[in-house]
């Protein structure tokens, strides 16, 4: 309870969706892992691993989000939080934008060198994105608790 | 850590203001409390509708509130 006193409502938001945005990409990840290496990967494959990660997440936002909200004590956002929001979707879309630029130099380097990595199918495509997107997530959860930190 | 260059007696001028809460000046405020507490910890510069917001909860002017260093 004592953690709870000592993170405001938007603190403990934030961690909850980071600890989300771990499980799920772990969980992803540990399940795709698996297909790459045996040659499975395809849409077949993929579409009830992400059916679960959704279920996953649903379950998970409201045991948890729900937790948050009748523990703490819930505030209106103010200029600092938006401030803070702002300076974090920044990180986020940098952290997209290198994603981007890392598969359009992937797919570049494979039309040159298909003989080396193979192709890059769409599956492996989405995979990929979904990693940037984490990654991406991650990246703007952390700057705001960084900075939610730093300012107290 | 950059230094925040607006100085604020916030901390001073609640004290004088019969002690009054950082949970009341922030709701007077419309701000959360945390905001206030990053304020009195000088590692917050407010915007200037902030800064007037809260010198006029204190009924002081402005510059009795911030400083500019």
């Amino acid at each position: 309870m004592q953690f709870l006193n000592d993170y405001s409502n938007r603190e403990l938001n934030i961690w909850a969706e980071l600890v989300l945005d771990i499980i799920v990409s772990l969980y992803f990840i540990s399940r795709v892992y698996p297909l790459l290496i045996n040659d499975q990967f395809n849409s077949e494959a993929l579409l009830p691993i992400i059916f679960t990660n959704i279920i996953i997440s649903i379950i998970y936002s409201i045991i948890v989000f729900g937790a948050i909200d009748i523990f703490t004590k819930k505030e209106k956002k103010d200029e600092r939080d938006y401030f803070y929001e702002l300076k974090s979707y920044r990180i986020s879309y940098y952290l997209s934008q290198g994603g981007i630029l890392c598969i359009i130099f992937l797919i570049a380097y494979n039309a040159v060198y298909q003989e080396n990595i193979g192709l890059l199918t769409l599956p492996k495509i989405a995979m990929i994105f979904f990693i940037i997107a984490v990654i991406s997530s991650t990246g703007k959860s952390l700057t705001q608790l960084f900075n939610y930190r730093k300012s107290i | 850590m950059k230094e925040q260059r607006i100085k604020n007696q916030i901390r001073r001028l609640r004290f004088e203001a019969n002690e009054m809460t950082q949970a009341e000046l922030a709701e007077k405020a419309s701000v959360t409390r945390q905001t206030i507490i990053a304020l009195e910890a000088q590692k917050y510069s407010p915007s200037l509708e902030l800064a007037f917001r809260i010198a006029k909860v204190f009924d002081v002017p402005l510059e009795k509130a911030f400083q500019y260093n």
